[in-house]
């Protein structure tokens, strides 16, 4: 706890061993239960992700219960079940005309199709954007840190309406407009936001988050280059500029790639160090796009291992069981010892990708964040409790929310 | 328990009290006293709860068990033990310091929520669901759903195991013509709402289905099973009662919406599985019990008013019965034959007369040999 006169810093404490041993038995405890347990496999890990955040030597708190997700979960169930069936029977029903077989449908028709299997989509995707700005409130929500609150107000239909909005102007626009819809999002959730009494407040302009979009610009302008390339290598039937314009493309699409992982954390450090917490409360981020990468790749392949580790001692042992086979006993003990090999071996996969990616990657944004003026910090007061959250139950439903 | 150094949180406001906090004389509460507080604090060690979950090896947090308006009964102060011997003590002498606790009628709340998601899960799958096809299915213009039939078919084709270059269907000149002679004979005079089509394709299952929109198809395995046409032409008479109320297309709505439903669970929105689903699910689902009578009695007014012995229609069902021992044939999976079936389909042809074969020795043979 180095607290000098006017900035903390932030530290993260969580381990690998305890967060596994808790991921692993929760993860078993959620299969045998049939997914019910999962509410409760959420909340614990997120005590314990919450409970390793210390910052000035005060450790973060989630108060969020798996309870509560439960009953948010059927309640969207309830509804989606409603909304979902009807508007999948009514789009099937419109559908009907342009239904065609894709094996011997012209390609107009094949368009036709594709286009009313996504309207289906866009008609979910309301809920979608509903749901992502539900499950953050959410966790705002169930966040305490010195006993105080977090909190955000309610608001989650002015965001979907605007995701829609800035993310097609961010599609029509081929992505050019990105850190506008980035930017105008941050903002939206951001000034909505409390710490006690309070209130965040984004600053800066969207343009400054150019400079982080650099590298996924250069990622776009190779690709397009080398379909020129191979365009080019295509009419004048030149092979050695065809190999190199697909060469070009390779190169491109990783830049790409890896440029989208730039300005994820690029602009999340803009955005952050942009955030001022009641009157003069500031932040500092700096987190590093090659440590994320880094961790990627390492804890990627780190994990693929164990896991195929894992998936083959559960081949072994399924194959000690074929002699047994002869008989009907035998199959039926063969299926069970499959079935609850996979899952384990799913289950550790899961807790290690836990352990050894998304953990570094969060403890790596939280180092690197640094509060400043945190002396304002001690006067600032409790604010009501909320409990009309219906704690994530739609972004469970829908299944988005990501690792934690 | 010596006095000794704590963090205090009051959950008013962020600042940090450095507090002593020490047993109660009465060995029943903990007395928190602070330069920074106005007066001490006596929470009651009955009361007490930490938080459970953490990271933490060198600290502990309590807070009290009280019934306030959070998410968990929880007081919103929190004080932090940094002290190991007083933690190990805490450990050791208040085994209830990590209990949960529930808001009073929480489980009343689940048991309810629960009982209503079910219910609701029950009345879109079974009542509104299936009301709405109904509604659909009577208002879906014609053209439309001779469409969405050949897609259904062609889609079964592929589930039979078609290939990019061969089709499943028989095309047998004589076979064919044979097939056309039992429809036109089991539809003429009739008044038809669709123009009947059928085909047989080269596949050894027991089974025939129909398809929106009029197209009939007749597995090759039901044609090798059968003792005679009078058998065929019952199956085929009772499928044609299928196309003539809906059937197919009332299930096939029906399926999209309930496919919807569950793969909302599953978490595929795209609708793609769903347009997979209903086409193995028109092959492998029943229809309901209503539907299946519904059309065994249309099959029997359209033998009687063809001159068909309905006895081939009962035998059918005696045969299918037959094979039950051996193995299921997938026509009793898709169309449940109950004995009370059998039973109806006989009684009828005792009261029939002046019936003749619906095709004649060489028609039947050249029938049978339509996928050669
Ligand atoms: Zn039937």
């Amino acid at each position: 706890m180095s607290t000098t006169q006017d900035s903390m810093d932030i530290r993260y404490t969580g381990e690998k061993g305890p967060l596994f041993n808790l991921a692993f038995k929760t993860g078993l405890l959620t299969v045998v239960t049939l997914g019910i347990y999962r509410f409760w496999q959420k909340t614990r890990i997120r005590k314990y992700i919450w409970s390793s955040v210390d910052a000035g030597g005060d450790t973060f708190e989630y108060t969020g219960t798996g309870i509560e997700k439960l009953l948010g979960f059927l309640i969207a169930v309830v509804f989606l079940a409603i909304y979902i069936g009807i508007i999948q029977m009514v789009l099937f029903y419109a559908g009907l005309s342009v239904m065609v077989d894709p094996q011997r449908a012209s390609p107009q028709e094949m368009i036709a199709q594709t286009i009313a299997l996504y309207i289906t989509f866009f008609a979910v995707l309301p809920f979608i954007l509903y749901a992502v700005y539900r499950a953050r409130r959410y966790k705002m929500a169930r966040t305490r840190w010195r006993g105080i609150r977090f909190g955000m107000e309610k608001g989650a239909w002015g965001f979907v309406w605007r995701a829609m909005g800035y993310g097609f102007l961010a599609v029509i626009t081929l992505g050019i407009l990105t850190p506008l819809q980035t930017f105008r999002l941050e903002k939206y959730q951001a000034d909505r936001s409390y710490y006690g009494s309070a209130r965040f407040t984004q600053t800066g302009k969207w343009t400054e988050l150019y400079p982080a979009m650099k590298h996924m610009l250069i990622g776009i302008g190779i690709l397009v280059l080398s379909f020129a390339l191979i365009g080019g290598g295509a009419v004048s039937e030149n092979v050695g500029l065809i190999g190199f314009g697909g060469f070009a493309a390779f190169v491109g699409y990783v830049w790409v790639i890896i440029g989208g992982i730039h300005y994820g954390v690029q602009s999340f450090a803009y955005l952050t160090a942009n955030k001022v917490l009641g009157d003069d409360i500031h932040f500092t981020a700096a987190p590093r796009t090659g440590f994320v990468i880094k961790t990627y790749i390492v804890g990627g392949l780190l994990v693929g291992l164990l896991a195929s580790v894992a998936f083959g001692i559960v081949g072994t042992i399924a194959a000690a069981f074929i002699p047994l086979l002869q008989n009907g006993g035998g199959m039926i003990a063969f299926g069970i010892v499959m079935a609850v090999g996979y899952v384990v071996a799913l289950v550790l996969t899961q807790a290690l990708s836990l352990i050894l990616i998304t953990q570094p990657i969060l403890a790596h944004y939280i180092e690197k964040l640094e509060i400043v003026n945190a002396d304002g910090l001690n006067r600032i007061a409790q604010r009501e409790a909320e409990t009309g959250v219906d704690a994530e139950g739609f972004a469970d439903a829908l299944d988005i929310g990501g690792a934690i | 328990m010596q006095k000794t150094e704590a963090h205090f949180f009051n959950g008013l406001t962020a600042g940090r009290h450095e507090v002593h906090v020490a047993l109660s004389d009465d060995r029943q509460a903990m007395i928190i006293t602070g330069d920074t507080l106005p007066e001490p604090l006596r929470w009651s060690l009955m009361d007490l709860r930490a938080l459970h979950d953490t990271s933490h090896k060198d600290r502990l947090t309590l807070t009290r068990h009280a019934d306030t308006g959070d998410e968990a009964p929880r007081d919103p102060a929190r004080l932090v033990l940094h002290d190991p011997e007083l933690i190990a003590w805490m450990h050791r002498t208040r085994p209830g310091l990590f209990r949960t606790d529930l808001h009073k009628g929480t489980w009343r709340k689940v048991f309810l929520y629960s009982g209503g998601a079910l219910v609701a899960a029950g009345l879109m799958l079974f009542v509104i669901l299936p009301a709405m096809a109904n509604t659909l299915a009577l208002i879906i213009p014609v053209e439309r759903e001779i469409a969405f039939g050949k897609v259904v078919v062609s889609q079964m084709e592929r589930v039979l195991g078609r290939t990019e270059k061969k089709s499943l269907s028989c095309e047998n000149l004589a076979g064919r013509a044979a097939l056309t002679t039992m429809l036109t004979r089991l539809t003429e005079n009739q008044e038809m709402e669709y123009q009947i089509s059928a085909q047989v394709f080269d596949h050894g299952m027991v089974n025939a289905f129909a398809a929106p929109g009029g197209q009939v198809v007749i597995l090759r395995g039901l044609l090798d099973n059968a003792q005679g046409p009078d058998e065929v032409a019952g199956v085929l008479a009772h499928e044609i009662g299928h196309v003539e109320s809906r059937d197919a297309t009332r299930h096939a709505l029906r399926t999209a919406g309930s496919a919807g439903l569950l793969s909302m669970l599953i978490g595929d929105f795209t609708g793609g599985t769903a347009i997979a689903l209903v086409g193995e699910h028109l092959m492998t689902a029943a229809y309901t019990r209503d539907a299946e009578a519904a059309a065994d009695l249309f099959a029997l007014d359209m033998l009687q008013a063809a001159n068909v012995d309905a006895a081939g229609f009962a035998r059918f069902f005696d045969e299918m019965d037959g094979l039950k021992g051996i193995e299921i044939p997938a026509y009793l999976s898709t169309h449940p034959v109950t004995a009370e079936r059998a039973e109806q389909a006989r009684g009828f042809a005792q009261s029939q007369s002046g019936t003749r074969p619906i095709l004649n020795d060489a028609e039947w043979q050249a029938l049978r040999n339509i996928c050669r």
